[in-house]
């Protein structure tokens, strides 16, 4: 039982990620402001969905609409239909300041059930004519006071994502899982190098088909998020096409040892190619799609994971998610090795 | 000290050997001219930015072509001999050296033959050639040593294809986009970047090559 | 020619299969938007299976391969 310590962590930490990375709510949200553009002059009613909200039985609400850095519109009135819907009024005043005659407002929401959110460039606005110099306007620049925090634990809602945010917790570990298997492969591989023992082979072979069944099922399991936030299941980013192409140089692999007949032979030049390959797979994952655009977080120069993708309740999962599935991946090439290693036996005996 | 003669018989070896088959190198420039002209006769009118992605795709494949040789094309007895007679690191560097200069030549022939017929439209000069040479060196680099990698199985010919596209794919994709500014498709004020990413590749590339090459040659 | 090995063509199969079955379970449904109500949960849910599927794919394979190795002890 103790030999098997860390095999229970794998199955206690995936425990872990199921129940709560499926469990903890989505903080609030909202999902649909109508109409979306709006004249200015106008008493104006917005029409506001939300989710996970509870519009109803919140008993302190506020509401504003925002333009520019800092000129604020609170709500004259503000209805609860039901704990998702809500009705604002806003009286628009017939001017805002600026050179353009049209400009995004961002709608801030807040209640203290809920905590304050923020929907950027929730509707248009737009004006007849441009305010004129020196009039007083009925924007307000003091800065908002008496926002409620939201209390208790809760995943962050992001338009588009909603309760996919959740798939950080499956889709993303299978990447770092991916590279941490092939990055062991690559250590054994080394070691078959150096001291020539066939087991290691066996080891660095096991943990890069594990590895490349994560790969796949990380493109499939993207393809899938792909195909509800970004409207297709391939769209050629960049990440998408580099982790392709590292498929393809590890179903190389396979191929090359088994064009090889000796098995020696197979080993050492499988584990020669095992190794410039993963280092040609370093720029191909990290380095290049830095380099280009992409709609996956962290890449077009931005760190990835920064505190925009993943607050801190969400690193409580995500972490322990990599953890586990990796471990979970180590668990499935040690039964490949294993059984290698039986079938070496059979074949000597025989 | 004893490295580089060694190296320097080596190249020696290469160029008269390259010298004496003449049919070989003049095949590869032959392969060039005629792509060109196939591009150019279905292409007609090319536009920059297919000019660059062709550019560098008729390089591809001519490298491919005129490395693929370097290992696969050699016998095994006469392998055995020089391995008999020189230390493998010296072997792959002076096949890697040579091969460079081979591909610099041939992305220079390419480059004429594709400017003769498609226009030139390099406004970046240094820019460009900087391309061209980081280009070649890891063209050359790493299918030297996938093509010692793909010598050693029977279908060899496939397999160098095969191994080699996949890993030289982040290399070409850097180099297109390099030569994209070079060609003042994109205005990048991070250049350097790339260039620094193709060195890196290369570097990294060339020091594997060195170390795992007297892993490969001893059977 | 390319060789590929049976385990390779097993991947592929699976691959293929998973993603048939994973738009068997999108088309059934015959509400257009299905898969983006309740906050596109179903999403999750779809990742989940996939990867459930694989690892499934993984026992399998290893037990076609024990059985193998079982008569070869047979024999």
């Amino acid at each position: 039982m103790l030999k098997h310590w860390w095999k229970i962590l794998a199955v206690l930490i995936l425990l872990y990620t199921f129940t709560v990375g499926l469990l903890v709510p989505l903080g609030p949200g909202i999902t649909a402001i109508a109409p979306q553009s709006l004249t200015t002059g106008k008493v104006v009613q917005l029409k506001i969905e939300g989710y996970n909200s509870h519009y109803a039985s919140a008993t302190e609400k506020s509401a504003w609409l925002k333009v520019g850095k800092n000129l604020t519109l609170p709500a004259t009135k503000i209805e609860a239909a039901s704990e998702q819907d809500m009705l604002l009024t806003f009286e628009i005043p017939a001017h805002f300041p600026g050179e353009k005659k049209v400009a995004s407002a961002s709608l801030i929401l807040d209640n203290d059930i809920d905590g304050s959110s923020v929907k950027p460039s929730a509707v248009v606005l737009t004006q007849e004519t441009l305010a004129p110099e020196g009039a007083a306007l009925a924007w307000s620049t003091a800065t908002l006071t008496g926002l409620h925090d939201k209390s208790g634990m809760n995943f962050p809602f992001r338009n588009i994502l909603a309760e996919t945010i959740r798939n950080t917790y499956f889709h993303v570990p299978l990447w770092f899982g991916m590279m941490i298997l092939f990055l062991v492969s690559v250590i054994y591989s080394i070691r078959y190098l150096l001291y020539l023992q066939p087991k290691d082979d066996w080891k660095a072979v096991a943990f890069t088909r594990v590895g490349v069944l994560y790969g796949m099922l990380g493109l499939l399991t993207g393809a899938l998020w792909a195909k509800w936030t970004w409207g297709a299941y391939w769209s050629w980013d960049i990440k998408q096409n580099m982790s392709a192409i590292a498929m393809l140089i590890y179903l190389a692999y396979f191929v090359l040892r088994g064009s090889l007949d000796d098995m020696e032979k197979q080993a050492k030049i499988g584990a020669v190619f095992n190794i410039f390959a993963f280092a040609a797979l370093i720029p191909l994952l990290f380095v290049i799609p830095r380099l280009t655009s992409s709609l996956h977080p962290g890449n077009g120069g931005n760190p990835g994971l920064g505190s925009e993708d993943l607050d801190n309740t969400m690193r409580m999962v995500f972490y322990p998610a990599i953890i586990g599935w990796t471990l979970l991946g180590v668990w499935m090439s040690n039964l490949l090795h294993r059984m290698d290693r039986i079938k070496e036996y059979l074949f000597d005996r025989m | 000290m004893h490295l580089i003669k060694e190296v320097g018989a080596l190249l020696r070896k290469e160029l008269v050997l390259e010298w004496r088959l003449r049919y070989a190198i003049s095949g590869i420039l032959l392969y060039v001219l005629s792509t060109v002209y196939i591009v150019y006769a279905s292409f007609v009118a090319v536009q920059p930015q297919t000019w660059n992605a062709l550019f560098w795709i008729i390089v591809l494949f001519a490298s491919v072509n005129a490395v693929a040789k370097s290992f696969v094309q050699e016998s095994g007895n006469r392998q055995l001999y020089y391995y008999s007679l020189a230390n493998p690191t010296a072997i792959i560097l002076a096949k890697i050296i040579y091969n460079t200069g081979l591909l610099l030549l041939l992305t220079l022939l390419s480059y004429g033959a594709f400017s003769l017929v498609g226009g030139n439209p390099v406004k970046d000069y240094k820019l460009f050639f900087t391309g061209l040479f980081l280009g070649s060196v890891g063209f050359s680099i790493t299918f030297t040593f996938i093509s010692a990698i793909a010598s050693k199985t029977n279908n060899s010919a496939s397999l160098m294809a095969i191994l080699s596209f996949p890993i030289i794919i982040p290399i070409l994709m850097s180099l297109i986009k390099l030569n994209a500014g070079a060609l003042r498709l994109i205005q990048d004020t991070a250049i350097w970047k790339d260039i620094m990413t193709l060195v890196a590749i290369d570097m990294i590339l060339i020091a594997l090559s060195l170390i795992l090459f007297p892993f490969l040659w001893r059977d | 020619m390319l060789v590929i090995q049976p385990m390779k063509k097993k991947l592929l199969s699976l691959v293929i299969f998973q993603l048939a079955i994973l738009q068997l379970i999108t088309a059934q449904s015959a509400q257009p938007d299905f898969m983006r109500s309740t906050g596109k949960i179903y999403v999750v849910v779809a990742v989940i299976v996939a990867m459930f599927i694989g690892i499934i794919g993984f026992l399998v394979y290893m037990d076609k391969k024990l059985t193998k190795l079982e008569n070869q002890i047979k024999d």
